[in-house]
């Protein structure tokens, strides 16, 4: 099968969806002639024009207004909002009118809208610009939330994001966009709310997002080579909604469970899902304390080397892990 | 540090006791002085109280057990405290494991689950995780070295690994009480129709504790004393008019009221004190002649009977056998009877006249000889000068050991028994 970038991915999905539903456009700041500011839209101004790749002012605030009142009317807007920092402008058109619509209107109104944002550190961008806020969306009643975290999931998954009638925040790690991996040619579909195995283990289970689900299967890799331990590395894929019994039937074959993302840990998605394996029947089957790897409470750094250590990398999953099952 | 527990020595001629039931199990908080287990002497089951307050974390015996006194018997002390695995061994040396001072155990949901399933006590399970944490795999471990420890065939292990059966909870009938595949059968269908049928029609009470030693004691006794059981008519009209007349008497000296007991006692007393070869014991190839009447009293007590011994009882009067029979009664329904208050008999007189039980041939309680059955007290006719009248008759029974005494002296002492309670003015010469 041929190898493309997460990137190309996103760019084919959208292609191919806008090619058959006229219904399908996007917009976003610099998305045209400048191929936004990651490169996602690079050429798609020039197959589809400026009426279905809409160049937007730098107001966020306005263009996520334009977008649900796009959605609203019939249309299938696909946002992109340039940094995923700066959905903190949209808060109100995402979370109390995009959210809340179709259950107001009784289903009689819906916003198929998809809202596509870079996240995420580790490229340099500093405080500003490198934030993984995808909790806040967990928050909030109404809203899907999507983090793939190889190129085959973003294809599928943004169709499914597209196709869906209810507003989806589409989070694309910055530092996947270039990560190359098989991806069919033709359109498919990836149901949200369905976790991916990535690896099979039955020592620990880790669930890991987005560029978290790398570092686990390298940290995977490197314990099972040096230590034995099979690692079983789950990607939800969708935080909302969540593949809660994959998780659960994962722990319950492990008996352990380490959750790694991004974002910062205290309210992080991490003890949510924890919660959810602590509540259920799982319970019984934990032969050790849950651990939560996630974002130290400080903005992300400028300086390269306490950017790194501002989220978890590969050797902390590695020590995590072998405290765990006290190996270390 | 773990407090130990011991075998006590409960009498001056205790060598061993045997452990009854333990009241508490691993894991179970105790505290000081409440009641651990049941040791059993070769005379009574007997409470033994905590030494110290905390975990109960060990105990090294079982049922039927037969320990000799002061060994260690368990530990109690803090959760997770490591105690040895076997009685005699030392305590394992280092890594000594901090744990929750709370009395709680660390352990994970996974390893109490399991512990659960197996029936396994977490307090006697050594954790190998994070700060001594019991993981699951540690409750398998120690589950497993419980299943070994325990003497079974290869075949019956396999099988009580598959139906989750404690091996330790298996009477084994094989070979040096080794547990085949039969004993393992039997407690799955034992366990299966416990579950099943919720309640079992037939109650069954395992022999064991009093019962047990009272079982053992007196089989003893029937199949090895050849008893020869001598029974005489008693009227006890005089002994009615002593009781009548000496009842308030001692009741305001003593706050006792004197039944009939203490006037038999006092009777029997006196004429073992005259008929020595009635006073007697076997031991081995001799027969030893008591120079002191020591007569135990046997009293109904839940689930068995006890024997404490009223010492010189020929040398004490009415009040004071009175107050010491009803003391001594009252300790053996309360089980508060220690063993030296159990020991040292001679005779021993068993009373039935408070049921509708006209005469019995009682066992004779070993190493004494002889044994006095006491029927109830009821009017008969009786032939006296010629003429039919009606007097309160007793029946008194007197079993003795034949390998000890004839049919003569035991006559002779029962005669004097009969004179001295017909007619007990006697009793003051």
């Amino acid at each position: 099968m041929r190898e493309i970038t997460f990137l190309e991915a996103i760019r084919e999905a959208m292609s191919q969806e806008m090619r058959t539903n006229p219904d399908v456009f996007i917009m976003g700041e610099d998305i045209g002639l400048y191929g936004g500011a990651f490169g996602v839209t690079n050429g798609m101004l020039e197959e589809f024009g400026p009426e279905r790749v809409r160049s937007t002012p730098i107001s966020e605030a306005a263009i996520s207004g334009a977008a649900v009142g796009a959605a609203l009317t019939g249309m299938r807007p696909i946002l992109e909002i340039q940094f995923s920092d700066f959905i903190t402008i949209a808060m109100d058109n995402i979370v109390n009118q995009a959210a809340k619509i179709r259950y107001m209107f009784g289903g009689k109104a819906q916003v198929p809208l998809v809202i596509r944002t870079p996240s995420g550190s580790g490229a340099g961008f500093a405080a500003q610009h490198s934030q993984s806020l995808e909790a806040w969306m967990v928050h909030v009643p109404g809203l899907k939330v999507v983090q793939p975290s190889t190129p085959y999931d973003a294809k599928g998954l943004l169709k499914a994001a597209i196709d869906d009638n209810n507003p989806v925040i589409f989070y694309e790690h910055k530092l996947l966009y270039r990560y190359k991996g098989n991806v069919p040619e033709e359109p498919y579909s990836i149901p949200l709310g369905v976790a991916d195995v990535k690896r099979e283990g039955r020592d620990v289970t880790i669930v890991a997002t987005a560029i978290m689900v790398h570092r686990a299967l390298e940290a995977a890799e490197l314990l099972e080579r040096e230590d034995g331990i099979r690692v079983e590395v789950i990607d939800p894929r969708t935080l909302v909604p969540l593949d809660e019994e994959t998780i659960i039937r994962s722990v319950k074959k492990t008996g352990r469970l380490v959750v790694v993302h991004e974002a910062v840990k205290r309210g992080g998605i991490g003890g949510e899902i924890a919660s959810i394996v602590a509540e259920s029947e799982a319970f019984d089957y934990l032969d050790a304390p849950i651990v939560r790897l996630g974002g130290r409470p400080v903005p992300i750094p400028y300086n390269p080397e306490l950017e790194k250590r501002a989220v978890p990398q590969v050797e902390d999953i590695v020590q995590a892990v072998r405290q765990l099952l006290n190996r270390a | 540090m773990a407090e130990e527990i011991r075998m006590p020595k409960l009498g001056a001629t205790m060598e061993t006791g045997t452990i009854g039931t333990w009241l508490k199990k691993e894991g179970d908080r105790v505290q000081a002085g409440e009641p651990l287990l049941e040791i059993a002497t070769d005379k009574i089951t007997i409470e033994v109280e905590a030494p110290a307050s905390g975990i109960l974390l060990k105990t090294y015996y079982g049922p039927g057990d037969v320990v000799p006194v002061q060994e260690i018997i368990g530990y109690i002390g803090e959760p997770g405290e490591v105690v040895p695995d076997s009685p005699g061994a030392v305590f394992p040396a280092g890594d000594e494991i901090p744990q929750p001072s709370d009395g709680k155990i660390r352990a994970t949901p996974a390893a109490r689950a399991a512990a659960r399933r197996l029936g396994m006590d977490l307090a006697s399970v050594r954790g190998t995780g994070p700060k001594g944490r019991i993981q699951k795999e540690d409750v398998e471990a120690a589950y497993q070295q419980l299943q070994q420890q325990v003497k079974a065939t290869p075949l019956a292990q396999k099988i009580a690994g598959k139906e989750n059966i404690r091996l330790a909870d298996v009477q084994g009938s094989g070979i040096r009480g080794k547990i085949t595949r039969d004993d393992v059968e039997a407690a799955i269908a034992a366990k299966r129709e416990a579950s099943e049928s919720g309640e079992s029609r037939v109650q069954t009470r395992k022999v064991e504790g009093m019962r047990k030693i009272i079982g053992e004691r007196m089989s003893q006794s029937a199949f090895t004393a050849p008893h020869v059981t001598l029974v005489t008519e008693i009227d006890m009209s005089a002994a009615v008019e002593l009781r009548k007349q000496l009842l308030p008497i001692i009741e305001k000296k003593t706050g006792f009221r004197l039944s009939y007991t203490e006037i038999i006692m006092k009777a029997a007393a006196l004429a073992l004190k005259l008929h020595p070869a009635v006073n007697a014991s076997l031991k081995g190839d001799h027969i030893i002649f008591h120079d002191h009447v020591h007569i135990g009293l046997a009293v109904a007590v839940p689930d068995g009977l006890v024997v404490p011994v009223v010492q010189d009882a020929d040398r004490k009067g009415l009040a004071e056998l009175t107050a010491e029979c009803k003391t001594l009664a009252r300790m053996a329904r309360e089980n508060k009877l220690t063993p030296d208050l159990l020991s040292g008999g001679t005779f021993t007189i068993s009373n039935l006249g408070m049921y509708a039980v006209d005469a019995f041939t009682p066992i004779i309680n070993p190493p004494e000889s002889a044994i006095l059955g006491v029927g109830r007290i009821h009017e008969k006719p009786v032939g006296v000068d010629g003429s039919i009248v009606l007097r309160p008759m007793m029946t008194a029974s007197l079993s003795f050991d034949h390998r000890v005494m004839d049919g003569a002296p035991a006559g002779a002492f029962l005669t004097e028994l009969k004179q001295l309670l017909e007619q007990p003015f006697q009793m003051l010469l």
